[in-house]
C-alpha cells in the first residue's frame, strides 16, 4: 500500500511539474525514488509543520500543486488552523497526506498516534477526506486527490493488512461506498474505512455479513448509505479513529435524517492509549481486535433481531 | 505642467487622508483596532506609492507584487489604500460592518486586493514565504512584502518561516515589522520581551535595517537600500512606529486597540488630524 502511494505520487509528479512534495522531515525511505527522479519537486520544509502548511498555501496561490506529507499526528492535527484558514478558506488545491494514522506508532505513545484527524478535517468546510483501505484504493485515492483541484486530506493508516479488493477499484466517486463482500441481508451490514476494512472482511466472512468500504469519507452521500441500511438488518461502522466525528458519525448523520436505522459505531472509545505494545496489542486495548469485534457484532445482531420481533417490522 | 508636478509632494496615499478614512470607517462600523491601523499608515503609503506594482491597476494581475498583511488587525489602513486605488468605493467605507457587507474587521483573502486571511496571527507570513518561494522557482521578478506586528512575533510559525526564507535564499521577500511596542494586553516588553529584533532577524539570515516607520523618506530609503544589497538573503525592515500615530490622544495609548469611537471622540480625532495636518 505504501508502494502504491509512492508510485502514484511519482507518476503524478512526473506528469505535472507543478506538483511539489513538501515534507516535515519525514518519509525517509518512502521518497527515495521521488527524490532521485524529481529532485526539483521535493522540499524538506524542516520540522516546522505550521509554516509548511502556510507555505503550501502560498505555493498554491502562485499556481503550484502542493502535496504536504507528515504523520497524521502533525498533518493535519498540529496544523488544523493553517488548513482551515490558509488552505480551505480559499479552496486551494493542496493535498494533505497524513501517514501513520490510528495506532501505527503503537510503541511510541500518544504523541504519534492519531484518532481525531477525520473528525477535525471533516468539520472544515470544503475539504474532502479520503481513507483508503488497500493498495488499490490508495492508487485510486491519489488520482482522486489530484483531480479534485481543491483541498483534500488523505489519511494513511496501517498499511500492511493485505488487500480487500481483488484488483483495481476504478475511479473513486465522491460519496460512494465500495461493496467488498456480499452476505446475509437479514444480518447487520458492515461499513468500514481504512485499516478496519480488512478486519470487517474477516468478521464478515465468519458471520456471513455484507461489507462496504468507505474510501471517501467526505463527501459521503446519502444514497449509498441508505441503500446499505435498506439491504441490511442494522449497520455497524468500523474505524481506527475516535467514535466521535469519524465514519460512524458520518453514517449516523445520514441514517438519522434519511433512513432511521440502528447503527453500532465501533471505533476508538473516548480514551488515550494506556500502554505501549504491538499494533495488535493496542487494538486489543481499545477493543478493536477481531475477537472483540465479532462479539460486539454478534451482540448487536441479537439486539436488532429482538427489536425487529418486538415491533413486528422486517 | 510636469515641472510643477515634480516640485509638488506626491499626494497619493497621503497619510492624513488615509487616517481620516480609517476614522470614518471605524466610526461608521463602530469598530476597534484603530491604533493598529494607524501605526502602519506610512509603511503602506510608501509601499503603494513607490514600490508595489499592479499591472493595469489590477489587484489580481498575475504579475503583481504581493502585499501580505500578516497583522490583519491593521486592515483598515489597507482599505484606505484600496479606496485611493479605486478598488473600493466610498459606500463600502460608509457601510463598514453593515449586515451583509464584504469588508471584515481583519484581513480576508476573499476581499479582492487583500492577499491573506489573517488576524489569527502568524499565518500570513508563512503564506508569504510560500508565495515568495513559488515566484522564485518560476524565475519571476515580483516582490513579496509581509507586514507583521511586533506582538505577532510571539507566534512560533513566524520563526519557522524566517528559517525557511533564509534557507531557501528568498531574496524577493521583505518582512516589515511594525514595531509599535504594544500588543493586545500591554507593552510587548511587559508581555513577552522581544529583545533586539534586528539582531534576531540578522542571526536568522536576513538583511536587516531599522527605520522610523512614520518617516516616509526614511522608510522609502530603507526599502531601496535593502533591495539594493544584492545578496540572496531575505530582507527585514524593523520599522519603529507609534501605535495610534496621528491622533495625539490615541498615540501609545493601548486603549485604542479596543476602544470604539463615539460622536465626540470621532470629532476630536478628526480635528486633531486637521491640526497636526502633516503632509498636506
Amino acid at each position: 500500500m505504501r508502494e502504491a502511494f509512492s508510485n502514484a505520487l511519482l507518476r503524478l509528479a512526473l506528469a505535472d511539474p507543478q506538483i511539489i512534495l513538501l515534507t516535515g522531515d519525514h518519509g525517509y525511505a518512502l521518497f527515495d525514488e521521488f527524490r532521485k527522479r524529481c529532485p526539483e519537486q521535493y522540499i524538506n520544509a524542516g520540522i516546522a509543520e505550521q509554516n509548511m502548511v502556510g507555505m503550501a498555501a502560498g505555493l498554491a496561490r502562485v499556481g503550484y500543486r502542493p502535496f504536504v506529507y507528515g504523520l497524521a499526528a502533525f498533518i493535519p492535527i498540529r496544523t488544523v488552523e493553517q488548513i482551515k484558514l490558509d488552505i480551505a478558506h480559499d479552496d486551494l488545491p493542496v493535498v494533505l497526506l497524513g501517514d501513520g494514522a490510528g495506532f501505527v506508532y503503537s510503541h511510541l505513545g500518544t504523541s504519534h498516534q492519531s484518532t481525531e484527524d477525520i473528525a477535525c478535517t471533516r468539520a472544515i468546510p470544503g475539504i474532502e477526506v479520503l481513507s483508503p483501505a488497500d493498495r488499490f484504493e490508495m492508487t485510486a485515492a491519489m488520482n482522486y486527490a489530484y483531480a479534485a483541484h481543491g483541498p483534500v486530506y488523505l489519511r494513511m493508516g496501517k498499511s500492511d493488512r493485505g488487500d480487500v479488493h481483488l484488483g483495481p477499484t476504478g475511479s473513486l466517486k465522491p460519496g460512494r461506498l465500495l461493496k467488498v463482500r456480499a452476505g446475509c441481508a437479514d444480518r447487520p451490514g458492515l461499513i468500514a474505512t481504512g485499516s478496519m476494512v480488512r478486519a470487517a472482511v474477516d468478521v464478515g466472512q465468519s458471520l456471513d455479513l455484507q461489507v462496504w468500504s468507505a474510501p471517501v469519507l467526505k463527501p459521503l452521500h446519502a444514497d449509498d448509505v441508505c441503500a446499505a441500511a435498506r439491504a441490511s438488518n442494522g449497520l455497524v461502522t468500523l474505524e481506527e479513529h475516535s467514535v466521535f466525528g469519524g465514519l460512524g458519525a458520518a453514517v449516523t448523520e445520514i441514517t438519522s435524517e434519511n433512513q432511521p436505522t440502528r447503527v453500532l459505531r465501533i471505533g476508538v472509545p473516548d480514551r488515550f492509549s494506556e500502554h505501549c505494545g504491538t499494533y495488535e496489542y493496542l487494538l486489543r486495548e481499545h477493543g478493536l481486535d477481531t475477537d472483540n469485534l465479532r462479539d460486539r457484532i454478534v451482540a448487536f445482531f441479537k439486539l436488532v433481531s429482538s427489536n425487529s420481533k418486538v415491533d413486528g417490522s422486517n | 505642467m510636469s515641472v510643477i508636478l515634480r516640485n509638488q509632494p506626491d499626494q497619493r496615499f497621503a497619510p492624513d487622508r488615509m487616517r481620516r478614512t480609517v476614522l470614518e470607517m471605524a466610526f461608521a462600523g463602530s469598530t476597534v483596532h484603530i491604533a493598529c491601523a494607524f501605526s502602519i499608515i506610512e509603511l503602506l503609503t510608501v509601499l503603494y506609492r513607490n514600490h508595489l506594482r499592479y499591472p493595469g491597476n489590477d489587484p489580481r494581475a498575475e504579475g503583481r507584487d504581493y502585499l501580505v498583511l500578516s497583522k490583519g488587525h491593521g486592515v483598515m489602513a489597507q482599505y484606505a489604500c484600496m479606496l485611493e486605488l479605486g478598488w473600493l468605493d466610498y459606500s463600502q467605507i460608509e457601510g463598514y460592518f453593515k449586515d451583509g457587507s464584504d469588508l471584515k474587521g481583519l484581513s480576508d483573502s476573499r476581499v479582492v486586493g487583500l492577499e491573506v486571511t489573517s488576524g489569527s496571527l502568524g499565518h500570513g507570513f508563512s503564506v508569504g514565504v510560500g508565495i515568495a518561494l513559488g515566484l522564485k522557482r518560476k524565475g519571476r521578478d515580483q516582490k513579496v512584502y509581509a507586514i507583521v506586528g511586533d506582538g505577532e512575533l510571539n507566534e512560533g510559525p513566524i520563526w519557522e518561516g524566517a528559517l525557511v526564507a533564509a534557507h531557501h535564499q528568498m531574496d524577493n521577500l521583505m518582512v516589515m515589522v511594525d514595531k509599535n511596542g504594544f500588543q493586545a494586553m500591554g507593552p510587548t516588553d511587559d508581555v513577552l520581551a522581544l529583545g533586539d529584533l534586528s539582531a534576531k532577524f540578522s542571526s536568522f539570515g536576513f538583511e536587516t535595517l531599522e527605520a522610523d516607520g512614520h518617516d516616509e523618506a526614511a522608510v522609502d530609503a530603507a526599502i531601496r537600500q535593502l533591495w539594493a544589497t544584492g545578496t540572496n538573503k531575505p530582507k527585514a525592515l524593523i520599522a519603529t512606529t507609534v501605535k495610534g500615530k496621528g491622533v495625539p490622544f490615541m498615540e501609545a495609548n493601548n486603549l485604542w486597540h479596543y476602544t470604539r469611537l463615539d460622536p465626540q471622540s470621532f470629532a476630536e480625532a478628526i480635528s486633531a488630524l486637521d491640526r497636526t495636518g502633516g503632509t498636506q
